[in-house]
């Protein structure tokens, strides 16, 4: 009962000098998401026009047609060129990222047509494997109408077809998997920049100190510290994605996933509070602390797939990502945003690792935290 | 009944080779002001942080009000209400919310808890500002809490390290005033550190002086006085480079004398006023210029220097090395 009590206490004064910085909190909660958010956000989202030069020496019907399909996309930007030498000067220039060559008789030729030659700038790849997509797709559109013309940079394309569907996230966006990171992200820094500072602050005013001289257990101290990092994560984290719904994610899971996600932030503001509390018995300076828990954080959320999927990370890295309790974190969170349900074996095994990895945190924060008296006289 | 509030049998700590307490036993009797001095890195602290049950002994006992802080660690600590060498104070929370949190943790039940802070505050001068903020308080206002929070629960005995470190006069005389109302009035037993050492004189009823972890003196501030067989002190004051040459027209007219930072003391013994004449014949006829020449009855800080060889003022913010270069070091 003392325990419970003493530890509620000192929880108190955590939430009575957070009320007194409430503002200071709340912005420095909302810096990470936004920031990350708005740089990841437009970095990965598919790119949007995306210069083209054109060169049309069919000027027939069919032509024109495989033009207003290029450009039914806002992908491709289509700039008109009279000669195919003009146009490959703008592509040495890098003013287009890709030459379409549609050749004479395009149009009047019976099937199958002639080829249409794209000539791409490899040199900025995300923009030339754009081109060569949407080229591909319409060729394979305008095949279907036609029966079949061929692209000669992409013959697949036209000869076999191809039926995709999504099976999951069909109304999802690069913002939902982003913003998926980045609230496990904030929520880690969240209890690691909170629970962590509060001990390293506290020791520095004697605070530590005369908390041991009271008739407590000092374990209560431990608690109430982890108890305010763990709700400084669910806060973050749940600012971050009210950020990330406002700035075009979504949470396929809806309303219950919203709910769903307090459990596995609540895990990782738990073990990452009580790593915290470790490393700040350990660190002593604020400014080692600061630069360890960064040089922790940081890393943990990009091999936990965070930004980039686990999958797209060289096999080295990825046998890393499977000992990173952030990765089942991370994964979970996209269950829930991206695909609309955690299945049950995912949600047992995310929580396994995390209550183990919780449970390890919490016993090495016991550890250091247990001869701090002794330290501090 | 117990009979003392603080009973230390045999302290023994040791960090690693060093010997920080080498077997210091105290009595301190229930309702007395009891002083603990010595020189910096004399083991005071040390003492002070196992009584308070911060730091374990090697070995020796220690009861608080006759529970054993080593076996009921958290009811002993119950007892005592303590005032650090560093005023503990939280900034970020208003003087009422500072003593809420440490009522709480001191166990004071709900129900007595607001009367108990009213208490404080009253007791603290601060009935004006229980809802500022701590960090907005001058240095006087943030002890004076500080002293408040740990008599909140009235605990039966109070222990100070070093109070009216850096106070003002004003602010000390309130911090005086206020322990020796607590102490008349409610009998609470007050163990206190102090390096004004005319402040343990006035206010202690008996000093113990620390020094290389063992205990050297016990006693009243007058037998302390007596015990040693001390005179009236003789002490000329003057620039630093003259010392030297005092020192020594001490010696010519058989006084003993230690050299301080600005003056010149010793013992006068018998026919001080005599010696204390030859002296100043002889400050003239060697053309030295003192700033001053005085006879006064032995203070506290006179039985500190003769028995650990150091004033305990001097030694200020300086640990252990300092106790290398006691004398005409310069600063």
């Amino acid at each position: 009962m003392g325990l419970v009590n003493d530890t509620y206490t000192l929880f108190l004064r955590e939430m009575l000098i957070f009320k007194k910085n409430l503002g200071v909190n709340l912005v420095r909660s909302m810096i990470f998401p936004i920031l990350f958010i708005l740089l990841l956000g437009a970095f990965g989202s598919s790119p949007k026009n995306v210069p083209v030069a054109l060169v049309n020496y069919d000027n027939g019907l069919t032509g024109l047609q495989f033009i207003n399909l290029l450009q039914a996309g806002s992908s491709i930007k289509v700039i008109s060129s009279t000669t195919q030498q003009t146009a490959m000067g703008l592509l040495s220039q890098g003013s287009v990222s890709a030459v379409i060559v549609i050749p004479s008789g395009f149009s009047s030729a019976q099937l199958p047509k002639p080829d249409i030659y794209v000539y791409l700038d490899n040199s900025q790849p995300q923009s030339a494997s754009v081109v060569n997509l949407v080229v591909g797709q319409v060729a394979a559109k305008l095949g279907a109408q036609l029966a079949s013309p061929s692209v000669a940079s992409d013959p697949a394309s036209a000869s076999v077809p191809v039926v995709t569907n999504y099976a999951y996230g069909a109304a999802s966006n690069y913002e939902s998997f982003v913003v998926g990171g980045i609230v496990i992200m904030v929520a880690a820094f969240g209890s690691v920049f909170s629970a962590g500072f509060t001990v390293l602050s506290d020791r520095e005013l004697g605070n530590l100190k005369a908390f041991l001289t009271t008739p407590i257990n000092k374990f209560a101290i431990l608690l109430s510290k982890i108890g305010y990092g763990t709700l400084q994560s669910l806060l973050s984290a749940y600012i971050g994605l009210a950020i990330g719904l406002a700035l075009g994610a979504t949470v396929a899971a809806g309303v219950i996933g919203v709910i769903e996600l307090m459990w596995i932030i609540f895990l990782v503001g738990l073990s990452f509070g009580s790593l915290a509390i470790a490393l700040a018995m350990r660190a002593k300076q604020l400014q080692t602390y600061a630069l360890i828990g960064q040089s922790i954080v940081m890393p943990a959320a990009f091999l936990g797939g965070a930004f980039v999927p686990v999958s797209l990370l060289p096999p080295l890295l990825q046998a890393v990502t499977v000992a990173n309790p952030l990765t089942y974190a991370v994964n979970a969170v996209r269950d829930i945003m991206i695909k609309g349900a955690l299945p049950v074996p995912d949600l047992v095994l995310d929580s396994a690792v995390l209550l183990i990895f919780s449970g390890l945190m919490l016993a090495l924060a016991f550890m250091f935290f247990k001869n701090t008296s002794e330290q501090l006289s | 009944m117990v009979d003392y509030a603080i009973e230390i049998g045999n302290l023994v700590k040791r960090f690693g080779s060093l010997t920080a307490v080498n077997g210091v036993g105290l009595k301190i009797k229930k309702g007395e002001i009891f002083g603990l001095l010595g020189p910096n890195g004399a083991g005071k602290s040390t003492t002070i942080n196992i009584i308070l049950g911060l730091l374990a002994p090697t070995s020796g006992k220690i009861y608080v009000n006759g529970i054993d802080m080593l076996k009921e660690p958290e009811k002993a600590k119950g007892q005592i209400g303590i005032v650090t060498q560093e005023t503990v104070v939280e900034p970020e929370l208003t003087a009422e919310d500072n003593l809420r949190i440490f009522g709480r943790l001191y166990q004071i039940p709900n129900n007595e808890l607001q009367k108990d802070i009213d208490f404080a505050l009253r007791l603290a001068d601060l009935e004006g500002f229980r809802k500022a903020y701590a960090g907005t308080f001058s240095g006087g206002m943030k002890r004076r809490l500080e002293t408040a929070k740990a008599l909140m629960h009235t605990p039966q005995i109070i222990l100070l390290d070093e109070p009216t470190t850096g106070l003002d006069v004003q602010n000390r005389t309130k911090i005086w005033e206020l322990l020796r109302r607590i102490n008349k009035e409610q009998g609470v037993t007050i163990l206190m550190t102090t390096q004004y050492l005319e402040e343990a004189d006035q206010l202690c009823d008996r000093i113990a002086i620390i020094d290389h972890g063992k205990l050297i003196a016990l006693g009243t501030p007058t037998e302390l006085r007596q015990k040693i067989g001390m005179s009236t002190i003789v002490e000329v004051t003057a620039d630093r480079d003259l010392l030297a040459k005092i020192s020594q027209i001490f010696k010519k007219v058989g006084l003993e004398p230690k050299v301080l930072s600005n003056s010149v003391v010793a013992p006068a013994g018998t026919k001080s006023v005599e010696k204390v004449e030859r002296i100043l014949k002889l400050l003239s006829a060697s053309r030295i210029n003192a700033h001053n020449v005085s006879m006064h009855e032995p203070t506290i800080d006179d039985v500190f220097l003769k028995l650990t060889g150091s004033s305990a003022r001097d030694d200020t913010g300086q640990y252990k090395d300092s106790r290398s270069m006691m004398f005409g070091r310069g600063r």
